[in-house]
Order: structure tokens, then C-alpha cells, then sequence
């Protein structure tokens, strides 16, 4: 009983956060410059919502606090960047299905209050730090999504499963460590913790790697790729919530904060990240065509498709950034649904060791075509909405004229193609090893489904997306799109 | 008229794929192929009307250049004509021989989509749009080669990497070309070929001509002729996709890109030409399968078309373009043939075939004139536009005509093989009774061999109607500005039929050395240095397919070293240094007073060193 209430106050916690932010009803505009008819973006944890609707539920004192303070700075400045809407618009939906993909998923398990409020309170800091305007809340957030993430890996109790997601939370929260270095040297030399002020400001190169230590070790990308793939002792729809839709968002969507639209961009800085995303995007491709772990395979694939994202927003061009956020969006939805799909293919058939699985296509044809729908879209294929993120990003480094990245990046691309079809041959193709495991779950398969379906209807329709991406970057970089 | 014909054209193609998708097939196993005929069929109606028209629209999309703006050339006219013409008798076809197919409703579907796709690729203007339906193809392709269940997903996996990879390079060229031109606008680009502008018409040519199947990006078809429904051959290989890769070559060759006869990427585009008719020919002469010597002859004559528009000269050019009509008709007949032969003799092994021209006598008509075709025998069409390109091709250097000559020879030489193991000599089974196919299947069959004929007795037809007017009025023929009638240069056709007699010759040679059709030209297979390379060959070690398998799987084994290296960084090197340090600190404290009074001695001391070191020592 104690479990379905949770499961009943998770939820509606979390469809507060969710349905507050297309609210167009609750919008009370503020907004400077060109404002979005369609998406009024009001701050999701208002704290009269969580006050009247989830008393004591979750976010606790401390939490709250600081959302109240983001909240007045919030109103005082309005200085939520509208570049936020990508990560929770990539993030909420991908989040919501996330979830009820796990009601299914979890009910097996011990430690559900534990899941749903780790998930919920994720979420929640997810949504403080995309709206934070200040390094301080920034920070707060960033440190608790770092927690949540490491009682979520450790979901499972065994010896190996507390180890990696020990790893997890050292090696991203040392990269916070001296990202706090760099904050502090931040305002030794501004005199501020407010982005806006500090707007306009030249970064010493030094202070910039201080900060990318710390964006890169959250991302998972190379020096800091391996917690990752690691992490895939959680839960699937742990797995996929982290990995795919949100966290290594986070370190991806900070870059874009600082570096594009609040200091001024530094061209080594370019071919520095740009060449660390190339290095991490084809290294991490190579490990995932010799894994034989489903789920490290794709927890790989993320790695590499994250530097993809870094190379779009490491260009500096109003193309490459848009291509990102188009990036984040897309790829949020094709890779949680790989992961997702890989928790059905775990979960029914006892193992995620891709040696012995084989020819689950008979059995599981839904799971099967729908993650041969979300592979496409981590691929980049027309009409599937990752290509024209692929496309974008790849572009804007040759507007840029760094031909070579982009041939870096079309190898990772090649890559991609060959690791997921192995991948799809593996599992579902090929002779059956022992019995074929049926799908149990109609709600789970309906989830994987769902972003399938989502991936396709991103790319046909994408003119939406692409708007919304054009619309955020204008008001980051301070430009027309 | 209004240009929304021009999306009627996309989307009514794609509609009914839809709708094919969702009929409900177990009440109606005939449906999808009958939707899928009658589509195509409007299709063909729409083309024709649109014909004349010269249409254009632009519709805003998703911004950074990308618009949605289609427009209908002479060219994409053209184009779009000869995608609905093979679609349609292609649909036609499959109606029959698909019909109690279990993947017929899957297959008509995306032959449908194949269609929207290739149309919307034909009359996109803007290169990014063009780039959406020209990679979407990458999908109905696979889809077509895996409807059948599992059994063929080795082969739609190879087909996706390969097209896949040159796709990729066809985005990157069409990035390059859209960051030097500065728009993103098909008809404003026009780009010289120097530097990086070589690099980007390099790139788009890789695209074409993996799509239209050229060595290097070859390899998946024979496979596919083996695992694929026949009429995906015939449709896809055999002509959509020559189509649209040389539709797309000879567009970026004239409109893009400025290509002179001087450039060094002309002799590049005749070099590839010239090395996919030789090898790809011989690998078919040495085939033992109907449709797999079909489908490297479907490479061969790829060559024959690049070879012809890397001449950059009007005749070469407007023979290449000829030639890919020709090759679309004759080569989906001679498929459509293989497709009648397995369904009545319910094999294409070339061994257990023979003496079929006695039964199946329309059939047999219908490959006899194809394969004449294929072989340039006057006055089919084959022969004329393979002199447009011989006579292109001289003109830029011997070494191409050579070995252009040479690939006629064995083109020849292998379809008076097939034709005589299939069709005629003595029935290798003969206790089977083999009817002529039904009527469906053979009108498409005897279409197509008509207009082989028309084609060529009044080739003024495609060639003053279709051709030249591509490339406008700029380019004049030899005489009086038309390249149509019979050709001038007389010792090309001398030597051309010189090397039809020598291959008739080599054919009644081999037959007599072996007593059988199949067997004539064995003394080629295993003439000495010949066979060793086609041994290898047939362990598949020269498949570029299988090395880049192998050049990957070492590379990523090498970056897998890398990511473990980097691991072991933090598992192991910050794990153990932990524990050496505690270790280290474990033991200084043990307890004893004397250890720590003097550990505090040992500190203060080193307090007051630092500080002296600080402050400059004594001063």
C-alpha cells in the first residue's frame, strides 16, 4: 500500500512539474524580446503550486528554500533563459514516459519509495538549475542531481552496483569540486555570482578548463567518459532517465549557458572542446562495437553522441548551437527508448549479455521494430528527427571552416550506424539462445513505442522543433536565427 | 496550373504507402498490389501532364537555409517521366508475381514510398531537402531487402552501411557546397572546380554513384539479387536508383559545378567509369545464377554512363544520360525475364536451366531483344547511346574507348552465355513441364522490349524529345545540333561490330571446347592469372564491404584499449594510490607516544624551515 502511495504522490508531483510548464494559463508574461505563443514558460517549481499540492512531499526544506530564492530572482529579473526550454522540453516528456515506463518496471523491487522520490527529487533540481540565473544555485542543483543520481545507480544493493555508483558520484562530484574552483575564481574576478551581470565578461583560459573539468566529467565525455557505461548496473529506466534524457544533458546545457551566451567565446576554447568531443565521440563508438553488454553498449553510444552535441555548441556559430538544442531534444527521446527497450529485453529474458541473447524478433517483434525506430534516429536517417540534429551540427563546423572536425564526426557518424545494427542484429536477429522471453508489459512496450513514434513525428515535423531551437538561440547568442 | 501538382507528386505516392499499411491484408491479399498499381499509374498520368510545364515553389521550413522549394526542369521532367513509367510496369509486374507473397503488403508499401521518395529527390531544389528524400531512400531500401522475414537481414544490413556511408559523404558534400556557394538553393548554385570546390564535387559524386551502384559501392547488389524479391532488382537496381544517381551526377556536373574536359576530376569521374564496366563485367561472365550475372551487369553499365558524363563533352554527356534511359529499360526487362523464368522453372540456376526457349517463347523474344540491347547490337537503343559514349570517350583518350571496347566484348560474350544456357540447348531437367508466364507478368516484359526497339529505330524520339534539351541549347551535336540518327563515325561502328563478331567467335569457340552453353566461357574463368584473382574473388576477400569490416574491428578494437586505459586511470591508478596513502598513514600511526612526540617535533621543524624559506632565511 505504502508503495502505490508513493507511486500515486511521485506521479503528481511530477506531472506538476510537467503540465506547469506548458501552463499557458498560469503564464503571466514578463518576458523581453520575442516570446513563444505557444509555450509560456512560467518557472515549474512555483512554490505556491508545491506548497498547495505536494506538502512536505519531496523537496524538502533545504530544496525549497533555494527554489524560492531562484523563484524571486526569477520574477526580479526574468532572467530564465529561454534556452531553457530545450532541456525540460526534451526532458519532460522523454522524463514523464521515463516514469511510467518504471511503474511496471520498479513494481518487482524493494526501495520504490527510495526510486520515486530520488527520481522526483532529479527532476526538480534538473528544473532548478536550467532556471537558475545564479553559479551558486547552479551549483546547489548540480550537486543534487548528483546525489539523487548516486541513490538511484545504487538502486540495487549488491556489492558491484554500490561500487559503480560510488564511482559515478566521485568522479562527477570531483569534476564539480573544481568546478567550484572555477565559480570562486569567477567572482574573484567579476565580484558577482549573477550570469547576468557577469554577461559580456573575457574568460581567462585557465578559469574556462577549471569550468569544463566539471561540464565534462557531468557529461561523461572523454577523460571522464567510463562512470557511464559503468552505471548501467541501474535500473533500465534509471539508466535511461540519466544517461539518455537528462543528467549528461545538464553538463551540455551549462556549457551553452556559460560559454555561449554569458562569457565571451574564446576561439582556442573552440578547438579545445571541439577536439575533446571528436576524441570522446570516436573513442567511446569503438568501445560500443566491442561490448558485449546491452546496456553498455548503449550507455556508449551516449558518450559519443554527446560529442556531437559539444562540437555543435564548441562552433560558436548560431547554426551549431541550434543544432544541439535540436540534439538534446532529439537524442533525449531515440536514446531513452533504446534503453528502455533494453530494460524489456533484460527484464524478460534474465540477462543483458548480448552473446546470449539472439533472435528475440519473433518474440518481442514490438520492442524490436521500435527500437529499429530509435536506432535510425541515433543513426541520423531521414526523416527521423536525429538527422537533422546530425545534419545541423556537422554543418555548422564546416560553416565554420573546420573541415577536419567534421570529418571526425562523420566517421563517428559511419560508427553509429555499425554499432547499432551489431547491436539489432545480436539481440533480435539471429539464433534464439534458450527460451525466446515474451514482452509481459503492455505499458512498457507502449512506452518504447511512444518514443519511437516521438522520434519519427520530430523529424516530419520538424519545423516545430527547429522554430523553438531558433527561438532560444536568438535570445542566447543575442542574434537573429 | 497550379506547381501544387509538383506535391501532389510527393505526397500521393506516400498516402497510399500509408494506406497500403494499414489495409487490412487477410481480407484482401490483392489490395496493396493493386492500390500500388493504380498509384503508379496516376503517377505516370500526373508526369506526362506535368510534362511541359515548367513549375516552381517555395514554402518556408525549418530555416538555416533549409526551405522546402520543389522545381520542375527539363531535367527533373524527364527524371520524374522514367520513375513513374518503371514503377508503374514494375507494380504492374509484381501484382502477379507478388500476389500470394506474405511480405506483398510490406513490399508495396515502400515501393510506394520508394517512389514518393524518388520523386520528391528528383524535385527538391534545395539541397538540404534533397539530401532528406535522397537519405530517406536508405530506408525503403533496407525495408525492401528485409520484407522477407529475417532471412535477408545480413544483406539489408550491408546494402544500409554501404549506401549509408556514401550518404554520408553526399551530406558532407552537400555541406561543403552550400558553405561555398553561400545558399542552399539547387538552381543558384554554380561553383568552380578548384580547391575545396573539388573536394565538394568529389563528395557529391561519391554519393551518386553509390547510389547508382558504382565500384566501390557495389557489392550489396549481387548479394541482394540472391535475397531480394525480383522486382525490388528490377525496380531498384535495375533502374530507379541509375536514375536517380545519374540524374543527381549529371546535374552536379552541369549545374553545380563548372566540369571542363581540363579538370583533373573529368579524368577521375572517366577512370571510375572505365574500371566498373571491366570489373564488373568480368566478375558477371564467370556467374553461374541468372539474376546475380544480371545484377554485376547492372554494375557494368553504371560504368558505362559515368564514363560518359566524365567526359564533360556534349556527345559523352548526352550518351551517358541516353545510355541511363536505356539501361532502366533493358535491364528491368532482362530482370522482369529472370523473375518469369524462376516462377515458371522455379529456379535461375543457370546448370539446371536450358531449352526453355520452346516453352516459354514470348519470354525468350523479350530477353533476346534486351540482351541485344545490353550488347549494342544495331539497331537496338543500347547500340546508339554506347556509341555516344565511345565516341566521347576517344575523343579524351584511347585508354577509355579500349577499355570500353573492351567491356562490350564481355558484355556480349556473357548474354550469348546466358541466353544459351537458359533458353536455348537441351533441358537440364527434363522431366519438368515449363508453361509460358502468365500475362501480367509478360506485358510489362514486352513494353519494356518495345521500346528497346523504338528507342533505337527512332531514337530522335528520347534524344530531341527528353535529352538535349537538358542541356540546353549551348551544347551542339555533329550534325545540324542533334545527336540523334545513325552514328557519323563509321570506324566506331566498324570496331564495334568487329568485337560482336569476336565475341560470337569466343562464344562458338567455348561452346565447341565444352559442349555446353554454360560452358563457354570456361577458358576465360580459368585462363592462367585470370582464375587465381577469381578464386579470391569468390572467397569474397576483394569485397570492399568485408575490408571495411576489418579496417573497422581493428580500429575500434584499438579505441575499445583506449577507453579501458583511461579506465584503468580511475578503477585502478586513483584506487590503489588511495590505498597506498592510507596504507602509509596507517602505519605512522600505531599507537606509540614516542612516534607521535616525535612526528610533532619533525612537523614543528618543518614549520620553521618553511617559514625561514618564505621569509629569505636569516637576514
Amino acid at each position: 500500500m505504502a508503495d502505490r502511495r508513493a507511486i500515486a504522490t511521485a506521479a503528481r508531483l511530477y506531472f506538476v512539474y510537467a503540465t506547469r510548464i506548458v501552463d499557458a494559463r498560469a503564464a503571466r508574461s514578463t518576458g523581453r524580446g520575442r516570446e513563444l505563443p505557444f509555450l509560456r514558460l512560467r518557472f515549474p517549481g512555483d512554490p505556491a503550486i508545491i506548497r498547495r499540492r505536494a506538502k512536505g512531499a519531496s523537496l524538502g526544506r533545504v530544496g525549497r528554500r533555494a527554489v524560492d530564492g531562484v523563484w524571486k530572482e526569477h520574477e526580479r529579473r526574468n532572467c530564465a533563459s529561454r534556452g531553457g526550454v530545450c532541456p525540460p522540453g526534451g526532458g519532460v516528456p522523454t522524463g514523464a514516459v521515463i516514469i511510467l515506463f518504471s511503474f511496471d518496471y520498479i513494481a518487482h523491487y524493494e526501495n520504490q519509495n527510495e526510486y520515486y522520490t530520488m527520481a522526483v527529487v532529479f527532476l526538480g533540481a534538473m528544473m532548478g538549475l536550467v532556471f537558475s540565473s545564479n553559479l551558486v544555485y547552479l551549483y546547489v542543483f548540480w550537486e543534487i542531481t548528483g546525489i539523487a543520481s548516486w541513490r538511484l545507480i545504487g538502486f540495487y544493493r549488491g556489492k558491484t552496483d554500490v561500487l559503480k555508483a560510488d564511482k559515478a558520484f566521485l568522479m562527477t562530484a570531483l569534476g564539480a569540486l573544481v568546478m567550484l574552483i572555477g565559480i570562486l575564481a569567477i567572482h574573484g574576478l567579476t565580484g558577482t555570482f549573477d550570469l547576468g551581470a557577469m554577461k559580456g565578461t573575457a574568460l581567462p583560459l585557465g578559469i574556462s578548463a577549471l569550468l569544463l573539468v566539471g561540464l565534462l566529467s557531468k557529461s561523461a565525455t572523454l577523460p571522464f567518459q567510463t562512470w557511464l557505461p559503468d552505471a548501467g548496473v541501474a535500473p533500465s529506466p534509471v539508466t535511461a532517465l540519466l544517461h539518455a534524457a537528462v543528467l549528461v544533458k545538464i553538463g551540455v546545457y551549462v556549457f551553452a549557458r556559460l560559454f555561449l551566451s554569458t562569457f565571451v567565446f574564446d576561439e582556442a576554447l573552440r578547438t579545445i572542446v571541439a577536439s575533446i568531443a571528436g576524441a570522446s565521440a570516436l573513442v567511446s563508438a569503438g568501445a560500443a562495437l566491442v561490448e558485449t553488454d546491452f546496456k553498455r553498449i548503449v550507455a556508449y553510444s551516449t558518450v559519443s553522441q554527446i560529442g556531437f552535441i559539444f562540437l555543435g555548441l564548441a562552433m560558436g556559430n548560431a547554426l551549431g548551437a541550434a543544432g544541439a538544442l535540436l540534439y538534446i531534444l532529439m537524442h533525449g527521446l531515440a536514446k531513452a527508448g533504446l534503453f528502455l527497450s533494453a530494460g524489456i529485453v533484460e527484464q524478460n529474458a534474465g540477462t543483458k549479455e548480448i552473446t546470449k541473447l539472439g533472435g528475440l524478433m519473433r518474440s518481442m517483434p514490438w520492442t524490436a521494430v521500435a527500437f529499429l525506430l530509435c536506432a535510425f534516429s541515433v543513426m541520423g536517417i531521414p526523416p527521423f528527427g536525429g538527422f537533422f540534429s546530425k545534419y545541423m551540427v556537422i554543418s555548422a563546423a564546416v560553416k565554420a571552416d573546420e573541415m577536419v572536425f567534421g570529418a571526425v564526426f562523420l566517421a563517428g557518424a559511419l560508427l553509429t550506424i555499425l554499432y547499432l545494427f551489431r547491436l539489432f542484429t545480436k539481440v533480435f536477429l539471429g539464433e534464439p539462445h534458450g527460451v525466446l522471453a515474451p514482452e509481459k508489459s503492455r505499458l512498457m512496450v507502449a512506452c518504447v513505442v511512444l518514443l519511437a513514434a516521438l522520434s519519427l513525428v520530430g523529424g516530419l515535423a520538424v519545423g516545430w522543433p527547429s522554430e523553438l531551437a531558433r527561438v532560444a538561440i536568438s535570445q542566447m547568442l543575442g542574434v537573429a536565427g | 496550373m497550379t506547381p501544387l501538382l509538383l506535391i501532389l507528386a510527393i505526397a500521393v505516392p506516400a498516402a497510399a504507402g500509408l494506406l497500403v499499411l494499414l489495409l487490412p491484408s487477410r481480407r484482401a491479399p490483392w489490395a496493396p498490389a493493386a492500390l500500388a498499381a493504380l498509384t503508379c499509374a496516376f503517377e505516370l498520368v500526373l508526369a506526362v501532364y506535368i510534362f511541359p510545364h515548367d513549375f516552381a515553389f517555395t514554402w518556408p521550413w525549418m530555416g538555416f537555409g533549409a526551405e522546402f522549394a520543389v522545381k520542375l526542369s527539363r531535367f527533373s521532367a524527364f527524371i520524374l517521366l522514367g520513375i513513374a513509367t518503371f514503377s508503374f510496369l514494375v507494380t504492374a509486374y509484381s501484382a502477379v508475381s507478388m500476389a500470394k507473397a506474405p511480405s506483398s503488403r510490406r513490399f508495396h508499401a515502400w515501393v510506394l514510398f520508394t517512389v514518393a521518395l524518388s520523386a520528391g529527390a528528383v524535385l527538391a531544389d534545395n539541397l538540404i531537402l534533397f539530401l532528406v528524400f535522397w537519405e530517406g531512400l536508405l530506408l525503403t531500401l533496407f525495408a525492401m531487402i528485409a520484407a522477407e522475414k529475417t532471412r535477408p537481414f545480413a544483406t539489408a544490413v550491408k546494402a544500409f552501411v554501404i549506401v549509408g556511408l556514401t550518404d554520408l559523404a553526399l551530406m558532407f558534400g552537400v555541406m561543403l557546397t552550400g558553405h561555398l556557394a553561400g545558399t542552399m538553393s539547387m538552381s543558384a548554385i554554380r561553383l568552380p572546380l578548384d580547391g575545396l570546390g573539388a573536394v565538394a564535387f568529389l563528395l557529391l559524386m561519391i554519393g551518386a554513384m553509390g547510389k547508382a551502384g558504382a565500384m566501390p559501392f557495389h557489392s550489396w547488389i549481387p548479394d541482394a539479387a540472391v535475397d531480394a524479391p525480383l522486382p525490388f532488382m528490377a525496380l531498384l537496381p535495375g533502374s530507379l536508383e541509375k536514375l536517380l544517381g545519374i540524374y543527381f551526377l549529371a546535374r552536379v556536373s552541369l549545374d553545380l559545378f563548372i566540369l571542363t574536359p581540363a579538370s583533373w576530376v573529368s579524368t577521375v569521374l572517366m577512370g571510375i567509369g572505365a574500371a566498373t564496366i571491366l570489373l564488373a563485367v568480368l566478375m558477371a561472365l564467370v556467374q553461374r545464377d541468372y539474376k546475380k550475372l544480371l545484377a554485376y551487369h547492372a554494375i557494368s553499365q553504371v560504368g558505362y554512363m559515368i564514363l560518359g558524363i566524365g567526359t564533360a563533352l556534349p556527345v559523352g554527356i548526352v550518351g551517358g544520360l541516353f545510355h541511363m534511359v536505356n539501361n532502366a529499360i533493358y535491364k528491368s526487362s532482362l530482370f522482369l525475364s529472370a523473375g518469369a523464368v524462376e516462377k515458371e522453372a522455379g529456379t535461375t540456376d543457370l546448370r539446371e536451366l536450358g531449352g526453355l526457349g520452346r516453352s516459354m517463347p514470348i519470354t525468350t523474344i523479350c530477353f533476346l531483344i534486351a540482351a541485344a540491347s545490353i550488347s549494342g547490337v544495331p539497331p537496338f537503343n543500347g547500340f546508339f547511346s554506347k556509341e555516344l559514349v565511345y565516341d566521347g570517350a576517344l575523343e579524351r583518350g584511347w585508354i577509355f574507348y579500349a577499355i570500353a571496347l573492351a567491356g562490350s566484348f564481355f558484355t556480349a560474350a556473357s548474354f550469348l552465355k546466358l541466353g544459351h544456357a537458359a533458353f536455348f540447348g537441351k533441358p537440364a531437367n527434363a522431366k519438368r513441364t515449363v508453361k509460358e508466364a502468365p500475362w501480367p507478368m509478360l506485358l510489362p516484359m514486352i513494353v519494356l522490349a518495345g521500346l528497346c526497339i523504338v528507342f533505337g529505330v527512332a531514337n530522335s524520339l528520347p534524344l530531341e524529345r527528353l535529352i538535349q534539351p537538358v542541356l540546353g541549347t549551348a551544347m551542339k551535336g555533329a550534325h545540324g545540333g542533334t545527336f540523334a540518327g545513325f552514328p557519323t563515325n563509321m570506324l566506331l561502328v566498324g570496331l564495334t561490330a568487329g568485337v560482336l563478331a569476336l565475341a560470337v567467335a569466343n562464344h562458338a569457340f567455348g561452346v565447341h571446347r565444352t559442349g555446353r552453353g554454360i560452358g563457354a566461357v570456361d577458358h576465360i574463368h580459368h585462363a592462367p592469372g585470370l582464375s587465381s584473382v577469381y578464386k579470391l574473388q569468390a572467397t569474397g576477400a576483394l569485397d570492399p564491404y568485408r575490408m571495411l569490416g576489418g579496417i573497422v574491428g581493428v580500429a575500434s578494437r584499438g579505441l575499445y584499449a583506449l577507453d579501458r586505459a583511461i579506465d584503468w586511470v580511475y578503477s585502478g591508478l586513483a584506487a590503489q594510490s588511495a590505498l597506498a596513502v592510507s596504507w602509509v598513514l596507517r602505519k605512522a600511526h600505531n599507537g606509540n607516544v614516542n612516534r607521535y612526540v616525535l612526528w610533532a617535533l619533525a612537523g614543528a621543524v618543518a614549520v620553521v624551515l618553511a617559514v625561514l624559506a618564505v621569509t629569505g632565511g636569516g637576514r
